[in-house]
């Protein structure tokens, strides 16, 4: 079962992108901001990182820097934003995620880059 | 250390009513707290953040200098001066740091702007440099608006999260006012959470978060 850490500080994304992904199978975890997504990276390895640009604390981008700066092994991530702050694509991008998706995600559409960032498309 | 001078009750009205009744310092004393704002050494600046509260423009050299601050100690510094001046023209610029590329900028302006926006005496209406933000043409400062009120202890924010959600076209700022309706509403949201549902019924995610807030304050 793939492992997958949502980023989000929003409780009501986490939930929904928590569900979309469980009921195809995958196991989530949740953390609140950036900090907190660094001590569960540090405690076990993801097979997906799911990271909310805008947080406190440790935004999503510091998370993702802040990963590379520590050597934790970084598996593929998908970065999402709100529409306008498109203009954190080309950061996220910097900061080492693999794609970058708008905010609100539909649930055939996460499910579609989860699957092709861990290599499944054609599952 | 900054030699300052008494002033009388008078002298002091202007700002002090805002800032604390303390004694100003003299305008020798402001330009060196100006001048230690732009220090090389944190130290420096940080001292001249505390210090340059009952200055002059205090809030533009402050919001300026953050703006462009690497060390956390001096920003956080700053921001406490800044909270403490609660000056309408400072709170304004700092309003301005939602619109910057630095994403731990932005945050501790929302945070800051949560505190002052949430003080005061402002019964029922939206606080002024909130209802600024909340009308920006650029839907991502109205985001960054709805965070600020998630910061606020106000008991207004329901209040005001129900106009957003009622008149906001952009569906990722009604999308975040929903976040925070699912902490705070109250019986008051349930039927502008049953219009949001109409008004973007194709939405998978509004669907999600109208039902689950609808589903809390059933809970309540």
């Amino acid at each position: 079962m793939k492992r997958v850490l949502i980023v989000d500080d929003a409780a009501t994304v986490r939930m929904y992108h928590r569900g979309v992904l469980e009921s195809r199978g995958f196991a989530v975890e949740e953390a609140l901001n950036g900090i907190e997504a660094l001590e569960k990276a540090l405690e076990t390895p993801f097979d997906l990182l799911l990271v909310d640009v805008n947080m406190p604390r440790l935004d999503g981008l510091g998370f993702l820097k802040e990963m590379r700066r520590q050597q934790i092994p970084q598996p593929p991530a998908i970065m999402v934003s709100t529409e306008a702050a498109a203009r954190d694509e080309m950061a996220a991008c910097h900061a080492g995620a693999n794609c970058y998706l708008v905010k609100p995600v539909r649930p055939l559409q996460l499910l579609a880059h989860a699957r092709l960032m861990l290599g499944e498309a054609n599952q | 250390m900054a030699l300052v001078r008494t002033k009388t009750a008078g002298e002091d009205a202007g700002r002090a009513g805002q800032a604390g009744a303390a004694a100003l310092p003299e305008a020798a004393d402001c330009v060196d707290l100006a001048d230690g704002l732009e220090s090389a050494e944190a130290s420096v600046r940080r001292h001249a953040a505390k210090e340059i509260l009952r200055c002059p423009n205090a809030g533009a050299a402050l919001v300026s200098r953050l703006k462009r601050e690497q060390d956390i100690a001096v920003r956080a510094a700053i921001l406490t001066t800044l909270i403490r001046l609660d000056d309408p023209a400072a709170t304004a610029e700092l309003a301005g740091c939602l619109r910057s590329e630095d994403v731990a900028l932005r945050n501790e302006a929302i945070e800051a702007l949560g505190v002052l926006a949430g003080t005061g005496d402002r019964a029922g209406a939206v606080p002024p440099v909130l209802a600024s933000l909340l009308a920006d043409a650029d839907p991502d400062v109205r985001i960054f608006a709805v965070n600020v009120m998630g910061s606020m202890a106000h008991p207004d924010v329901e209040r005001w999260l129900i106009q957003v959600i009622e008149s906001d076209a952009h569906l990722n700022v009604c999308a975040t006012a929903l976040d925070l309706l699912c902490e705070v509403g109250t019986e008051a949201s349930i039927d502008s959470l049953v219009r949001i549902k109409v008004r973007f019924a194709a939405e998978a995610f509004i669907q999600f978060a109208a039902d689950l807030a609808l589903k809390r304050i059933g809970e309540i």
